[in-house]
């Protein structure tokens, strides 16, 4: 095999996925400049910054697969919080605290799941209004102002590190893989691709589409609560404005990895890399000194331009013959 | 106009090659002014390629193409129909949303004086051959043989001269066929030509003046219709002879098995039946008139009123899909692209789906068990495809059928439903679903069939019932009834 083939070979698989490039083409542009980028602390530090939004992305991407999307799990996730530290402050053990606030989203899940599955309500719509209902509900619980605990084993769980690795780490790359397995592996994301592909191929062929999907609403609602629960250990701190933006970010992250919206395509790796690229370019960015409203148009180009390149390489591909 | 006699179209040694396979190899057909010209073709025989050649879809390697005098040497679909040739796909291109008219002169609005004008136009066109849709009717309310007049009278506002239909009547009933017979006279009349591509060789018979048959990319022979038989067409098309198109009719009918009484629906009265161990019923009636709704009914895809349902004697509920999969049965919906196949998946996986359960461990997807199954049913049903992994939106229409069968067969049900098992499928093809479904009723299976094509259900039936607007309206032996007597039933 010549030179020319294999860099052809090794492109084609990159290109597939516009986010690799995009990492990669950011990691390039970085070389140029002398910052503090290439340190193995820096990399840890990403890693820990981008684990909740990675965590939310895992449960909202199994939703995505079946063809509907989560947009509540930014309220979610603020609820999650605010619950477990209210729990912790009036002395119930940190577990429990920790428990609850991952049913306070599972329970949510149901809702939503209840609302989209059975009475066919728009799931873009109706996990946005659940998320404004969140967080009139989190205002309501906090009186819109912060709320810290006073629980250091609560504080612990978000601010530890094992073997050097931080926690929130650990906890991502454990559900990375857990969630992996789930859809590659079990009949359980089997059927989850089989209903985002065709919803009523998969109801003839004797799967149970309404607990299939039922289910996913509830994983990502959970999944969602527990970033939640994580993030106020993190910060010590539960707050209604926590995850105002999240819920846009994460499932624009998902599309960016090429889940795709319409169902049936992509995957937890897809998704991890979509939702990584967000926090590179935030990190990068930060890193070269560029100010906060220069990034925020900057991060919005390479979004839009990521998604449009992807669907433009996807809608070629469906053209060719 | 153009004078008759007069080539409209003349496609000379025309090659088209794709990625390992030569879909084209020198074609040459010439269409006059004002004829019905018949193409078939087994399925992969290039017909399609070349129509999307002729409609700028795809580009030709090498050959010249004139249309109306003219060379062509590249087109685009939307030049194609400016100068004068629409095709009508088989899936229609129309927005069902929006109004006949609307849909007519879509994009041309400005050009045809507003809305008011656009009406006008149509319904003048609509009144030239004869139909009498409302302009105003939502496209998506109409019936499917409205559709294509619809789409027929799109392709008469571009004043095209040469119209090319492809597979015209596979969503008609033979009443709508008629109708659509008399269109394409009216064109014929015009100085208009068709094309006419189908499977259905009676059509092409009753329809056409010149037919061409094509045979892996090739085009074995054109002649005028009156000048070959129906038996050398189809040896034309298959390369070989077929002494029969269907196999011998099964006779291995015993005792009841599934009885359905007082079946009522929103769109069926009362139907009750019963279906014996080893049969197969054929249901025949025209499109619309409730054989689908039927079948989904009992299989518990859609809701019903009230009916009571007796397997092997017993009384069993039926409310899901997923307890008539547990009751053993098994159904091939009408619309495999939307309905039976996920195309995105591989072959494999298509026909594991039902029978998922039994592959896991603790929730876990056992691959080799899985391989296992997608291997054997691929050589037991003897589908064409590259491997076990190949997505199955890549395969013809009759691998994908018995992609479907395979799902089915893996759970080895005892009543399997057929709802139009070989439409758009070609004629070999056919042959071996035909032989499959006799293998079934050997091994004891009972076999539900819904079938436009009459010939199909009268030669492949133990016993037919006639569906007319909800209800049952008859029960014919059809070793001894006749297809007239049949059908005039049929329509009510």
């Amino acid at each position: 095999m010549s030179m020319t083939s294999v860099l052809n070979k090794v492109w084609k698989s990159l290109s597939r996925q516009k986010a690799v490039l995009a990492i990669l083409a950011l990691v390039t542009l970085m070389l140029f400049f002398d910052t503090n980028f290439f340190t193995p602390y820096n990399w840890l530090d990403m890693l820990r910054s981008t684990s909740i939004i990675e965590i939310i992305g895992f449960g909202v991407t199994v939703v995505v697969i079946c063809g509907a999307c989560d947009l509540s799990v930014g309220g979610t996730m603020s609820i999650g919080g605010i619950l477990a530290i209210m729990l912790v402050n009036a002395n119930y053990p940190f577990w429990l605290a920790f428990l609850a606030g991952i049913l306070s989203g599972a329970l949510v899940g149901l809702v939503n799941g209840f609302l989209v599955v059975h009475q066919k309500t728009e799931p873009f719509i109706i996990t946005l209004g659940m998320g404004m209902l969140l967080k009139g509900v989190a205002q309501q619980l906090t009186n819109a102002s912060p709320l810290s605990s006073r629980n250091m084993e609560f504080m612990k769980i978000s601010n530890q590190q094992f073997f050097g690795i931080p926690s929130l780490v650990v906890y991502m790359a454990v559900l990375l893989v857990a969630f992996f397995c789930l859809l590659r592996f079990t009949g359980y994301g089997r059927n989850c691709y089989a209903i985002g592909g065709n919803y009523e191929v998969a109801k003839n062929s004797g799967i149970n589409v309404i607990r299939t999907k039922w289910i996913a609403f509830v994983i990502s609602g959970s999944t969602a609560a527990l970033a939640g629960v994580l993030l106020a250990s993190r910060m010590n701190t539960g707050s209604s404005i926590y995850g105002d933006t999240t819920g846009m970010l994460v499932n624009c992250g998902i599309v960016i990895g090429g889940t795709s919206f319409a169902g049936g395509i992509g995957g937890i790796y897809e998704s991890f890399i979509g939702l990584f690229v967000i926090q590179l370019i935030s990190n990068s960015m930060g890193m070269l000194g560029i100010g906060g409203y220069s990034q925020q148009l900057i991060r919005g180009i390479i979004i839009v331009l990521i998604i449009g390149m992807d669907c433009y390489a996807r809608k070629r591909k469906r053209e060719a013959v | 106009m153009s004078q008759p006699g007069r080539n409209i179209l003349v496609v000379r040694d025309v090659c088209k090659s794709f990625p390992g396979v030569k879909a084209l190899d020198r074609v040459s057909i010439q269409v006059p002014s004002g004829v019905v010209y018949g193409i078939v073709g087994e399925n992969g025989a290039g017909k399609s390629t070349l129509m999307k050649i002729l409609s700028g879809v795809y580009e030709k390697d090498s050959g010249t193409i004139e249309f109306d005098g003219k060379v062509i040497e590249r087109t685009t679909p939307i030049q194609a129909l400016r100068r004068g040739l629409s095709i009508i796909y088989q899936e229609f291109n129309l927005v069902n949303t929006m109004s006949v008219g609307e849909n007519i002169y879509l994009g041309r609005f400005r050009e045809m004086g507003g809305m008011r004008g656009v009406h006008k136009k149509a319904r003048a066109l609509l009144d030239s051959i004869g139909s009498r849709i409302s302009t105003y009717a939502k496209v998506g309310d109409l019936s499917a043989s409205e559709m294509q007049i619809v789409e027929i009278t799109k392709a008469l506002s571009f004043d095209s001269r040469l119209i090319i239909m492809d597979e015209p009547s596979s969503s008609l009933t033979s009443e709508e066929l008629k109708r659509l017979g008399k269109i394409i006279n009216q064109l014929r009349d015009k100085g208009i030509s068709t094309i006419y591509i189908s499977h259905k060789l009676d059509e092409i018979f009753e329809y056409c003046d010149i037919v061409t048959v094509m045979r892996d990319g090739c085009v074995i022979d054109s002649r005028p219709v009156s000048e070959m038989s129906r038996s050398e067409m189809i040896e034309k098309m298959v390369g070989r002879t077929i002494d029969n198109e269907y196999p011998p009719r099964m006779h291995c009918v015993g005792g009841p098995l599934l009885e359905i009484k007082n079946l009522t629906t929103r769109k069926l009265h009362d139907v009750s039946f019963t279906l014996n161990r080893g049969e197969i019923l054929g249901f025949v009636g025209l499109v619309g008139a409730g054989r689908t709704e039927i079948v989904r009914a009992i299989y518990g895809a859609d809701k019903v009123r009230s009916h009571t349902l007796h397997l092997q004697g017993k009384q069993t509920r039926v409310r899901n899909p997923k307890e008539a999969m547990v009751a053993g049965m098994g159904l091939l919906p009408e619309d495999r692209k939307r309905e039976g196949l996920i195309l995105p998946f591989s072959v494999e996986a298509n026909i594991t789906m039902a029978s998922l359960d039994r592959l896991t461990r603790h929730g876990i997807i056992d691959r080799s068990k899985e391989k296992e199954i997608g291997e054997r049913q691929i050589k037991n049903l003897n589908i064409k495809t590259p491997s076990a992994q190949t997505r199955t939106h890549s395969l013809s229409g009759g691998n994908q059928q018995k992609c479907i069968v395979g799902r089915w067969l893996e759970l080895d049900p005892q009543i399997l439903i057929l709802d139009e098992p070989t439409r758009g499928i070609d004629v070999g093809a056919k042959y071996e679903i035909y032989t499959l479904m006799n293998r079934i009723v050997e091994a004891g299976g009972s076999i539900i069939m819904i079938s436009s094509e009459l010939p199909e259900v009268l030669n492949m039936s133990n016993r037919v019932l006639t569906i007319c607007e909800g209800r049952v309206t008859g029960e014919f032996n059809p070793e001894t009834a006749s297809a007239a007597e049949i059908m005039s039933r049929a329509i009510g």
